[in-house]
């Protein structure tokens, strides 16, 4: 069976199921930690163990959570939280049935919308547990038996169900978007939570013949897997292999999808409403206050940085990407040049913090500090090149940035006649470059910037320092 | 029957130091043994504990901590946990799992100074009426009356005990569909099974999570009252108890909840209405029982009470089959994580998950058991759910509206509680799946709208005890025990 595409000239038609971990303290119907050791089945108890007589007891944070993305994926909410059992055998399951939503998920029928407009349909949102973990000694394929851990075992999850209506740049767009959104409702950590995805995928050449890809983890993976079986089916077609519908498996070392079933029967799970849990009522005031505390959004931030700020677009983009980076922003921009800002954040700040491994989850960027270095580079009381010095220092260890240019003596140089002291010392050291540069070879003067630069520590500027030179030689 | 000493009585001599605790409790333990010997009403003697408790509590009484069932001999089905002490709800398939939690009833018990005793016998998981669907492995208890006869089940156990023991005893029994009062009316002791969600599930082995039930089974209806009253009440482990500060806004409005149970004892009861469900009193229903809860209704009727002939016919006609859609449908569930891989039964590892999990299931549930894996199995999948699963469920709540309509005009409804007194097995060995089921058509009612009612022994045919069943609206377990002491 075909999937019938809403557009009939989209060149790939994808679907997504994405299971997004829920950063709770503590699982979805106990109370152990969801972080903490990672020694094997410590953080279990006898409900995420399944033992017998145990009895689950929802965790309402989980439930507020899960409302919130629903709510902000324009999602219509469910009267009732209701959860069933999905029946199968697994050993990762403690129980042998998961307990998740089925025919009342909590969201239903909303959208993303996508940078071109384009609104991406949401069939649904859903709360579940998540099962333990296998790990298979070895390889997956060698392995003589396999060890669980029930660690995860309980952890909350939502489901995020779309429609069947992605372009392959389009699920990243949207995927990147989704992140984005549960970054923006800090009910995810993309260091710490996984991300996992269910896609169906389909080509306009097969007559968009579905295989439907599973349980592929992390955002990278996702990616990799949709470019990998889109151009296996590419190739399939064009060596006139005939597509069948099914069901494949990703394989992350190998970099390929996998063959696990053909023409999918649909699975029998057998829910049933749990009778362990009573149906919560979601009444519309306690919705409506839910709705009041979601947040600007990451699109709706980047046009209003743009008309309240008169940054660049492209600067805008990258500053809502993440809330608290946005959010540093508009405190920095209050009292600077917000362009200044928008480009000093975007350009070094991310720089510094990329190139020492670190994230505004685990960072925590000195406001004050950074106040303090973008005042002196407004006021040009230092040069770019000693800010960008300092930028890196705050780093390693926070230190005040005016103390610091107090101790390491990184003020600009404004007195002209040290400059002209030492642009003289310069020229007499390097007879060599003077005359190059008096035979009209401009690159020696090049040269003679940079001494003067090394020598002055960057506590100048090169364009000042070029002039200088100039006015030195000519006379 | 009424010569055996009561708990109340019992606590008296406990408290004023009478009795010695630890010696007392050691004696009980002997008496166990011998008892269990040849009734087999336990699946497990918890020695250990019991002798342990029993030490702790004579510190306890000498430093006189008010405690309402001090020193009380206190045995519990085998499907509740007790911490460390072997908890299978009568399989083999669990033989060898130790809680490491006790149930909330148990708790309470243990808090309030009873000591435990054992682990009593019952059908496997509750899987049947006449407590002989034990587990493999297990014994079938005998009728205390007569050992060619059954106790009546699921809680066949604790109802035998607390007939056969010459002290002071009281059990907590379980009823899904009718597992307390069948085993009451035929051992001839009391059991109230109470209010769905009045009593905590937490540590209760399910069988079907929506239509369990914990209640006292005792030889009195004081001791009945008192039990009731410790272990009832909201418990946050537990997400389907009721949460009294909670039930204001329900629809349709409830009767107010009767608390402290010990207080309607001996009240006045001659304002009171009773129903007479009419199709508890035809053809199929044993004529001598029938005379006999007859004979109740008029010794009610000379206190005062007022009754009418009333008919309830949904629950007649369509009770039995919904609950059991619904019970088996659930307990597939439930019993679905028995898989000999966490704990229990185990095997040597052998093929895949899939090849493990089916040879140790096999192996190790019963027959009745896995008939209802099976059935309850069947009626969830896809086609067939809507038909089984979800119309019983639909049809449990038309029920429940019966029963709400019938109890806006009668504070009771009063039928016999088994249309047949203790059968013997060669009986037994006769009966069809079904027929057997038809052994519930008296109290699946109640069971199944989760309405509370009491078994009250009421008489004897032959050798063999007739039991009378009590039904009142939710929450009206006062009610039932103001009757129950009139009787």
């Amino acid at each position: 069976m075909a999937v019938i595409p809403t557009q009939p000239t989209q060149a790939v038609i994808i679907g997504l199921e994405i299971h997004a971990q829920v950063n709770t303290a503590t699982k979805l119907f106990c109370s152990c930690p969801t972080q903490g050791s990672d020694k094997p089945n410590t953080r279990t108890c006898p409900v995420c163990l399944g033992h017998p007589g145990s009895k689950p007891v929802l965790n309402k944070k989980a439930v507020d959570a899960a409302l919130k993305l629903a709510l902000a994926l324009r999602c219509t909410i469910a009267p009732h939280l209701v959860f069933s059992r999905k029946s199968y055998f697994y050993p990762d399951l403690a129980k042998n049935y998961q307990i998740t939503q089925y025919e009342l998920p909590l969201g239903k029928e909303g959208y993303l919308e996508l940078s071109s407009g384009k609104k991406i349909g949401i069939t649904r949102v859903h709360l579940e547990e998540d099962p333990a973990s296998l790990v298979h000694p070895g390889t997956l394929t060698e392995s003589g038996y396999v060890l669980i851990d029930y660690n995860r075992s309980g952890n909350p999850l939502v489901e995020i169900v779309t429609k069947p209506e992605l372009e392959l740049d389009e699920a990243r767009e949207f995927m990147n978007q989704l992140v984005q959104v549960l970054e923006y409702l800090e009910i995810f950590d993309s260091g710490v939570g996984i991300i996992k995805a269910d896609a169906n995928i389909s080509i306009k050449e097969s007559g968009y013949v579905r295989s439907e890809v599973k349980n592929i983890t992390g955002f990278k993976e996702i990616e990799r897997a949709l470019q990998y079986e889109v151009h296996r089916q590419h190739e399939a077609v064009s060596n006139h292999e005939s597509l069948a519908q099914d069901t494949r498996a990703w394989d992350s070392a190998k970099g390929i999808t996998l063959r696990l079933r053909g023409k999918e029967t649909e699975e029998d799970y057998g829910y049933i409403i749990d009778p362990d849990l009573v149906p919560l009522p979601l009444p519309q005031n306690y919705i409506h206050e839910l709705k009041a505390q979601l947040p600007e959004f990451g699109n709706t931030k980047i046009q209003r940085f743009v008309q309240q700020y008169r940054v660049s677009h492209e600067d805008a983009v990258v500053l809502a990407q993440e809330k608290k980076l946005a959010g540093l922003f508009e405190t920095l921009a209050a009292h600077r040049n917000p362009v200044l800002v928008a480009q000093w954040l975007r350009r070094e700040l991310l720089r510094v913090m990329h190139y020492n491994e670190l994230t505004f989850n685990t960072y925590h960027v000195n406001e004050r500090h950074l106040a303090e270095l973008l005042e002196m580079v407004e006021k040009k009381e230092i040069t770019d090149a000693v800010g960008k010095k300092i930028l890196e220092q705050l780093m390693v260890k926070p230190v005040s940035p005016r103390e610091y240019v107090k101790q390491h003596r990184l003020a600009m140089v404004s007195d002209t006649k040290h400059l002209e002291a030492v642009c003289t010392e310069a020229i007499q050291e390097n007879t060599k470059a003077v005359e190059d540069y008096q035979r009209g070879e401009e690159k020696a003067l090049n040269f003679l910037v940079g001494v003067v630069m090394k020598k002055a520590k960057g506590t100048t500027n090169p364009v000042i320092v070029r002039e200088s030179l100039k006015k030195i030689l000519k006379a | 029957m009424t010569q055996k000493i009561q708990i109340s009585s019992h606590l008296n001599q406990v408290i004023s130091g009478k009795i010695d605790v630890y010696g007392f409790t050691k004696k009980v333990l002997t008496e166990c043994q011998q008892i269990n010997s040849k009734y087999h009403y336990f699946n497990t003697i918890s020695d250990e504990l019991a002798l342990k408790q029993a030490q702790h509590l004579t510190k306890d009484i000498m430093k006189k901590v008010p405690q309402r069932l001090a020193g009380v001999p206190l045995s519990v089905k085998d499907c509740l946990c007790v911490k460390g002490v072997e908890s299978t709800a009568g399989s083999r398939i669990l033989k060898g799992y130790k809680p490491l939690f006790n149930a909330t009833t148990v708790e309470r018990c243990i808090q309030e100074g009873a000591i435990i005793i054992g682990k009593t016998s019952q059908d496997e998981f509750g899987f049947g009426s006449f407590n002989v669907n034990v587990g493999l492995g297990h014994d079938i208890p005998l009728n205390p009356f007569d050992t060619t006869r059954t106790t009546g089940g699921s809680s066949g156990g604790s109802c035998g005990l607390t007939q056969k023991s010459s002290f002071a005893h009281a059990s907590l029994a379980e009823s899904t569909g009718g597992s307390i009062a069948c085993p009451a009316a035929l051992c001839g002791v009391y059991g109230l099974c109470p209010t769905y969600g009045l009593v905590s599930r937490y540590g209760l082995i399910d069988y079907g999570s929506s239509l369990d039930k914990i209640g006292p089974v005792a030889r009195s209806m004081e001791d009945i009252a008192l039990l009731l009253d410790v272990i009832a009440g909201y418990d946050p482990l537990d997400s389907t108890s009721i949460n009294f500060s909670a039930l204001k806004n329900v629809s349709p409005p409830l009767k107010t909840p009767q608390t402290n149970y010990p207080a309607y004892l001996g009240k006045d009861v001659s304002k009171l209405k009773m129903g007479i469900v009419k199709e508890a009193f035809s053809e199929g229903v044993d004529e001598s029982i029938q005379n006999n809860v007859w004979q109740v209704i008029k010794e009610l009727e000379s206190r005062g009470m007022t009754y009418e002939e009333i008919s309830m016919p949904l629950t007649q006609k369509y009770g039995l089959a919904a609950y059991y859609f619904l019970a088996m449908g659930e307990a597939s569930t439930n019993l679905a994580k028995l898989c000999g891989l966490r704990y229990g039964h185990h095997e040597p590892l052998e093929g895949d998950f899939n090849d493990y999990f089916t040879y140790v299931r096999s192996m190790h549930f019963g027959t009745e058991a896995k008939r209802r894996i099976m059935l309850g199995t069947f009626a969830r999948m896809a086609g067939y759910r809507e038909a089984y699963y979800l119309k019983a469920a639909q049809v449990r709540t038309k029920i429940i509206e019966e029963y709400k309509k019938t109890f806006k005009r009668y504070d009771a409804l009063i039928t016999p509680s088994m249309p047949v007194v203790a059968p013997k097995f060669s009986e037994i060995e006769q009966l069809t799946p079904l027929e057997n089921y038809m052994m519930d058509i008296l109290h699946v009612g109640p069971n199944l709208a989760g309405m509370p009612h009491l078994n009250i022994p009421s008489g004897f045919k032959g050798s063999v005890p007739i039991g009378t069943l009590l039904i009142t609206d939710h929450l009206q377990e006062g009610t039932l025990v103001q009757i129950g002491s009139a009787i």
